[in-house]
């Protein structure tokens, strides 16, 4: 991929996650939030993307993403107050930049919105006469600095976006600059006459390292830590950008001079930049002190004029580096940057001596301390992780290997190595579970999509819905993040359009108008188990009775109890609706759904109350998890059973077995009847079985069911190994797993198992004879 | 356990490029070969793991290096019974279409160069019901079946074992 594809793939990576906070904090605010901060992230998300999009030249996007900003931008500034801003229409409007999003990632023509562009103009107009300025026709320059920004900005290629935007900006020509200098949408209050401020004239020269970006600080971040009613101009000194083919997006060329006026003495403002810059990067001049002759910025009534003259000398001094007409400014064909020299006339009157550009350059100690703070995240291929994981699943193996072959040790070296074993299988455990939570994401990232859905849903079927999120920060693997999202959707669609009644018919039934769709995620039995609640209607079962003995998958004569009816809304071709509308109802819905799910080696049941609602249960494994397994013998074979699903262990002789009338062995346990499985028969184990004891195990369901196996070996981690990699699913077993002398053992899946066991299929052995 | 393999080249006035180099091995009597290319590896018997409820000639699965491969017996596949595998049995590890498996034989015996013209279409055998055999090549003294290896490891699938056991 060339590199610019690349950077652009990265930036709509980035573009889902800030979509996802955009979503999430104006839903936030919409709940009644008051938190500045909200505001503060939503705009800054709508900003980056903003930024990121204008450098890729996706002018859709960008025009839309400004008007968008523009508004949420009187939020930040007061200017229409949290409470009465329309934020169910921001919602819209976020959904619609996702679209535009996704339509420049996959290159397809983008939809218009003139409503909701109308829409978001009328924001923040009624009580004041119109303070933005117009939309102005793509490409938009991002303003480059935005002093008010939080620390917290997202940060990375969006943000370089904005800087490879800005770089255009001040390329692009003059006039440009002169009507709309990139600034005016800067959403800075204009700042106090300087005169008027107590406090004393500063002027910082701000000259980061190259590394800046790679420190993961960009200049929002510096000049964010400024108090931002202190600032009285900042202008950006561009004359050490290198010609754009050689330009590295990743090194920072910027400088900066902010003028302040400010009570802040030396050492705060040097505290400020504690985090972000090392002391040789900028330098603080008291201008009284230093330079008295500066009379432009202390007496500027206003910066805007300033600013843009700044800007243009800025630009003609790049121009003039250039020596290219502005018109060849977007495809500039510019000569090797000669040495850097101090480049536009006007802010040299206000830099500090020559030394501010050398000192940055010397090869001073990094502040590494505050620059290991500011590191948060990496990103990292899931290839690599993956690679990371099969290795720690190795050295989990080859420990067990070796902690069995310590054992046949003679006594004396057995002890001595024994403290070493433990501390090694310790760390062991400890590497595989660090690695486990590196792959590991929170549902989080899936269950943000699904307020869009029902928001749109809604409207499309006229219902009122509140979507309840909970425990969506339960952790899974992220393959299977990635298989949430298609059942998920599916379920909510049919909780939607099936289960909720319209808002009538709910004040009718004596409910709440508005219907509730609560999401759970959690961890059961070693799977994740994902719940879609509706307090609707529940499963109409008559109706769907007669329809599966209309398509004849049910005899006319069958009976079926209640929950049996229930799960034929899994079968083929079966939907209840009595309108086929378009978000479902011809019938494909749920049983694509139950066979992608089986497929991922998942299970989805559906408990109804009839008028109370229905729940729809999905049961996934956690993929690539390493899991805590009791290994088990049976005959000449062994098996893993999934701790998690094991509730007692207990000898067979104490515990009474019936036999119900159709063979069904049963064990009463707890003073509950509980059906009892024998392993061998089951699984079909080869050798001579003598099963003596039971495993009480749970199911999906949480049914117990008794297992009977020979011997119980011991407990242990083990990682689990796909059987479907290199040969297919197997009945009983969810996956396999090797145990420490290098044998493969199977682990069990109780409720496959017990599939198999109903189904009565049995058994290699006897397949085998026949065969030999 | 590694095996040396000794090489043969098959004495033709064709040309090396239209040949096929091909490994030889045995069940019985019978010599069979497959492709170089997809052999992987050639390694000893080891004890595996019985699958439930799978076709018969599927011995069961193995750990090789981390990752589980079934272990298909070629006698049973060609309707000669289970083997009764030993140290000195050798599974061959190959790669079919987008999976690995191992496949028990007897023995290995060469490495032969073939011309693509030497290669005659299996006969249309009553008894090669799942077209296991895709060619047969007449070496000095013995007959080469050719496998075609996607179709022996087809059957190892739940839908075979019926047919399978059924045929058995």
């Amino acid at each position: 991929m060339d590199p610019l594809a690349e950077l652009k793939q990265t930036f709509f990576q980035e573009c889902e996650e800030l979509l996802g906070a955009l979503e999430q904090k104006l839903q936030a605010l919409d709940e009644g939030s008051t938190d500045s901060e909200d505001v503060n992230a939503a705009f800054r998300a709508i900003h980056s993307i903003k930024g990121g999009a204008g450098a890729f030249g996706c002018t859709e996007l960008v025009g839309f993403a400004h008007v968008f900003e523009a508004s949420l931008d009187h939020l930040r500034s007061g200017r229409v107050a949290v409470e009465d801003a329309p934020f169910t229409l921001f919602l819209r409007c976020a959904d619609a930049v996702a679209d535009l999003v996704s339509a420049a990632r996959n290159d397809e023509p983008a939809t218009e919105r003139p409503d909701l562009l109308a829409a978001l103009e009328q924001v923040g107009k009624e009580p004041q006469a119109p303070v933005a300025a117009p939309p102005p026709p793509a490409p938009v320059a991002p303003e480059p600095v935005a002093p008010a920004a939080n620390n917290d900005a997202p940060i990375g290629i969006a943000a370089l976006g904005n800087l490879l935007a800005m770089v255009e900006a001040k390329t692009a020509a003059p006039a440009a600059a002169a009507s709309d200098d990139g600034w005016d949408d800067e959403p800075v209050a204009a700042p106090a006459p300087a005169s008027n401020k107590p406090g004393r004239d500063v002027h910082l020269r701000i000259a980061p390292e190259q590394d800046l970006f790679r420190r993961v600080i960009e200049p929002r971040v510096v000049l964010g830590s400024l108090p931002a009613d202190d600032i009285v101009s900042i202008r950006c000194d561009l004359s050490q950008v290198p010609p754009l083919e050689s330009i590295d997006v990743s090194d920072c060329w910027m400088r900066f001079d902010v003028d302040l006026r400010t009570e802040l003495s030396v050492e705060d403002l040097h505290g400020r930049f504690d985090f972000s810059l090392a002391n040789e990067e900028f330098e603080i001049n008291f201008l009284e002190e230093a330079v008295t002759e500066a009379p432009q910025v202390a007496e500027a009534p206003a910066a805007e004029p300033e600013v843009s003259s700044a800007v243009a000398a800025d630009l003609s001094a790049i121009l003039a580096k250039l020596g290219a007409a502005p018109e060849a400014a977007n495809e500039p064909d510019i000569q090797p940057a000669p040495a850097p020299v101090a480049v536009a006339a006007p802010v040299v009157a206000v830099e500090a001596p020559a030394v501010a550009r050398a000192a940055p350059r010397a090869p001073a100690a990094p502040d590494n301390a505050a620059r290991q703070r500011q590191a948060v995240s990496v990103r990292v291929d899931l290839d690599r992780i993956d690679k990371l994981m099969n290795l720690v699943g190795e050295i989990v193996i080859t420990q067990s290997m070796l902690v069995e072959c310590v054992r046949s040790l003679p006594y004396d070296v057995h002890a001595k190595t024994a403290e070493g074993m433990l501390t090694l299988s310790r760390q062991t455990r400890e590497l595989q579970d660090h690695v486990m939570a590196v792959r590991a994401q929170p549902v989080k990232a899936v269950f943000q999509r699904m307020p869009r859905l029902v928001r749109e849903l809604a409207q499309t079927l006229g219902k009122e819905v509140r979507l309840v999120l909970e425990c969506e920060n339960t952790e899974v693997d992220k393959t299977i993040i990635e298989e949430l999202a298609d059942p998920l959707t599916h379920m909510i669609r049919n909780s939607m359009d099936h289960g909720l009644e319209t808002p009538d018919d709910r004040v009718e039934a004596g409910k709440p108008r508005e219907g509730t769709i609560k999401l759970v995620a959690e961890h059961r039995a070693g799977r994740i188990v994902i719940s879609v609640t509706d307090d609707g209607r529940g499963i109409g079962r008559d109706r769907l009775l007669a329809k599966a003995r209309s398509r004849g998958l049910v005899g006319a004569d069958e009976k079926l109890a209640p929950e049996e009816i229930d799960q034929l809304i899994f079968a083929a071709g079966l939907s209840t609706a009595e309108v086929v509308s378009d978000v479902s109802g011809r019938g494909v819905g749920m049983d694509v759904v139950r066979r992608n799910v089986e497929s991922l080696g998942g299970r989805i049941s559906v408990d109804s109350e009839p008028g109370r609602g229905c729940k729809f249960t999905l049961a996934l494994p956690l993929t690539l998890a390493v899991l805590e397994g009791m290994v088990i013998r049976c005959g000449d074979d062994r098996y893993v059973i999934p701790i998690a699903s094991v509730i007692e262990t207990q000898h067979l002789a104490s515990t009474p077995i019936e036999r119900l009338p159709f063979g069904q062995e049963v064990l009463r346990w707890r003073g509950e009847v509980t059906p009892l499985y024998r392993l061998g028969d089951v699984m079909g184990s080869m050798g001579k079985t003598n099963e003596n004891i039971v495993i009480i195990a749970e199911t999906e369901r949480g049914n117990n069911v008794g297992i009977a196996v020979d011997e119980i070996v011991g407990q242990q981690q083990v990682v689990v190994k796909s059987l479907e990699a290199n040969y297919g699913a197997v009945n009983g077993a969810s996956a396999a797993t090797i145990l420490g002398d290098g044998l493969v053992a199977l682990i069990l899946d109780i409720d496959s198992m017990l599939r198999l066991a109903a189904s009565g299929g049995r058994n290699p052995q006897s397949d085998l004879k026949m065969a030999g | 356990m590694s095996l040396q393999l000794g090489e043969k080249h098959f004495s033709s006035a064709q040309p090396e490029a239209a040949a096929r180099r091909i490994v030889t091995f045995k069940v019985g009597d019978r010599t069979f070969g497959i492709d170089v290319g997809m052999v992987r590896e050639i390694k000893g018997w080891q004890a595996t793991t019985p699958l439930p409820h799978a076709a018969p000639h599927v011995r069961g699965v193995l750990n090789l290096r981390g990752v589980i491969l079934a272990v298909y017996d070629l006698r049973t596949a060609i309707g000669l019974g289970a083997t009764d595998a030993t140290a000195t049995h050798v599974i061959v590890v190959v790669d079919v279409e987008d999976k690995t498996a191992g496949l028990l034989v007897d023995s290995v015996s060469d490495i032969v160069d073939v011309p693509v013209t030497a290669v005659r279409p299996a006969p249309d055998l009553e008894r090669d019901e799942h077209g296991l055999i895709e060619g047969l090549v007449l070496l000095d003294t013995d007959i080469v079946a050719l496998l075609d290896l996607a179709a022996v490891i087809r059957d190892g699938g739940a839908e075979a074992q019926i047919k399978t056991s059924r045929a058995a």
